[in-house]
């Protein structure tokens, strides 16, 4: 993929930054299936476990390492679907979420209906029994662009915690 | 408030009982790290994950955290992780291939065998009068492997690991010896904290196949795993329980043909002929059921779905936990079928498994929610099936069927023989 010229890369980002916010308001919002008609149905939503190793030994990529998410479209519809039962106890009562995102960055684009964007997570959980928790890590996103519409292609999700807590939301 | 409990009161063993001051006492807690987990036979680590000369890996013991090291012999030795000059962690990664371990605080330094070899300073500073020869690491006193699982136990007196297994070895055969390729561990560990007391996963994955049908309803109700409450078709036979010796507990239940993708059915079905041959005839009639079982007192094993896990509850307080789990796979599974196993693993038994999600709450909220004076008053009941246990021509241990709490009331039974040492 090329390298996006200095005006394209920042109207992408304003435009890619309200694709991100939407989809966090979607969440946020209990919408789950309006934002998965947000997603490509050949997805790969997927997060590496994290080691703790040097930054050269560490390999995200590899193939088998274990995965806390490693979805396409019917997995992940799967476990929205679990939480519309009424009976996914993790989720009865449902808990407070907030999702926040930032340091959004357009790293790649082969026009301007396919792009590379990188983006910082934060979400806020809260939930019956004192239960208060933080997820927080980056993403590399691909995004397409069809009918004038942003469809996530693949999302690479780094968690950035040595030790997670029990993971009931979408980053 | 946390005065240190009669511990031989709080499991009735004549009535299976179990006092919550057992789940939520600090005291408790304190005891079990040194009457429970300084005696046991504990989980390490997959000798794959070890498997040249100087690999290392990183975990726990109770509240110790270990280095398990592959020697250039080949054996394998374990050590605290805990220089013995001012206990920091010598080691802080996952894991890696060392010959020399080197304290980052001020660099003492030890040899595989850990021997203490280097001392900056030994001559201006110690005088030469340091003793070398007593301040090596603090050994694990027993390392053993049973089918690639490695387990130490700090007990230079304990019974060894097969002994200790007893019977619980037949059933973990039934994973670890189905094929001949035998078994490698994933990279990667799913690490995460739970709230909850260790001992609550313990029974629970070695012998409560009754909380699926209420806590993991969600999955049935979006067509995964079975209808109504899990009490399978075919009890005694293919759906049961057992109690095995020494506080071990095992779950056999049968999900019926597998709804899998072609290449893993084919690789089943390859498995199947397999265990024929690495296997008897009764243990190979029970292959690739859904297998589930905790060797006492904090290693569980699921196999389910295709894939397997390892996991460990290592202790962090009375109402904590941090869990370990590793993915296990047969060496010879094709790429595609890793990948599902792999894929499973996360959607199911993970930090984000659809089934883990509800028993991570279910755990952390009895936690929470134990210690008050009144609740503490009133018993557990472990009563499910008690004297309808029976002993079987074609398979080892006490047996019962889906659902019953023997198997879960023995730990208690071996938790109360120990704590009340």
């Amino acid at each position: 993929m090329a390298r996006v010229d200095e005006s394209m890369s920042s109207e992408l980002r304003l435009e890619l930054e309200e694709v991100l916010i939407h989809e966090y308001w979607l969440l946020d919002n209990n919408r789950l299936e309006q934002w998965l008609a947000l997603i490509c149905e050949d997805v790969r939503y997927w997060a590496p476990v994290r080691e703790n190793l040097t930054l050269d030994e560490e390999c995200l990529e590899q193939t088998d390492l274990l995965t806390h998410f490693d979805e396409d479209k019917v997995t992940l519809g799967l476990r929205v679907a679990r939480l519309r039962t009424g009976s996914a106890h993790a989720e009865e009562p449902p808990s407070r979420t907030r999702h926040f995102v930032s340091n959004v960055k357009v790293l790649e684009a082969v026009s301007s209906l396919e792009v590379v964007v990188d983006s910082n997570f934060s979400v806020f959980r809260s939930r019956p029994g004192l239960e208060e928790h933080w997820f927080v890590g980056g993403r590399t996103d691909y995004w397409l662009k069809e009918k004038n519409q942003w469809f996530l292609k693949n999302r690479f999700i780094k968690f950035d915690h040595d030790v997670i807590e029990n993971i009931t939301v979408f980053v | 408030m946390d005065n240190a409990p009669d511990f031989s009161s709080l499991v009735d063993v004549e009535n299976c009982t179990v006092s919550p001051i057992a789940f939520s006492s600090e005291a408790v807690y304190q005891a079990e790290l040194e009457k429970i987990f300084s005696r046991s036979w504990l989980y390490l680590g997959h000798t794959s994950q070890i498997a040249k000369a100087n690999d290392y890996l990183t975990t726990f013991m109770g509240a110790e955290p270990v280095i398990i090291v592959r020697q250039s012999s080949g054996e394998i030795k374990a050590f605290l992780n805990s220089c013995r000059h001012r206990g920091m962690r010598l080691c802080r990664r996952d894991h890696g291939n060392k010959k020399l371990f080197s304290c980052p605080y001020h660099g003492w330094t030890y040899d595989e065998k850990g021997d203490l070899k280097g001392v900056p300073q030994l001559d201006t500073a110690y005088h030469n009068e340091l003793d070398r020869s007593a301040w090596g690491l603090i050994p694990v006193s027993r390392v053993e492997t049973f089918e690639g699982m490695i387990f130490g136990n700090f007990d230079m007196d304990a019974v060894s690991l097969v002994e200790y297994l007893g019977d619980m070895a037949w059933y973990l055969e039934l994973v670890l010896k189905r094929s001949k390729a035998g078994m490698e561990a994933f990279p990667g560990c799913h690490r995460w904290r739970l709230g909850g007391n260790w001992k609550l996963p313990a029974e629970q994955f070695g012998g409560d196949n009754y909380h699926t049908g209420a806590l993991h309803r969600s999955m049935s109700e979006i067509g995964l795993g079975p209808k109504g409450d899990y009490r399978g078709d075919n009890p005694w036979v293919r759906d049961f329980e057992v109690k095995c010796i020494n506080g071990h507990g095992w779950i056999n239940f049968d999900v019926g043909e597998d709804e899998v993708p072609p290449e893993q059915a084919r690789f089943f079905a390859q498995l199947r002929e397999e265990a024929k041959e690495t296997l008897t005839p009764k243990q190979a009639d029970l292959v690739l059921c859904a297998q589930v079982g905790t060797v006492f007192p904090n290693m569980s094993i699921i196999s389910f779905f295709g894939f397997t896990s390892i996991r460990v509850w290592h202790p962090l307080s009375a109402k904590e936990m941090l869990v370990h789990s590793y993915g296990l796979v047969e060496k010879n599974a094709p790429q595609s079928v890793r990948e599902l196993t792999r894929k499973a693993m996360g959607l199911t038994f993970s930090p984000s498994g659809i089934f883990e999600q509800d028993d991570g709450v279910a755990w952390g909220d009895i936690a929470r929610f134990q210690g008050g004076p009144i609740r503490s008053k009133h018993p557990f009941n472990y009563q499910m099936g008690k004297g309808h246990g029976k002993r079987m021509e074609d398979k080892p241990g006490l047996i019962g069927t889906c659902s019953t709490e023997i198997g879960v009331f023995g730990l208690y039974e071996k938790w109360q023989e120990l704590m009340s040492q």
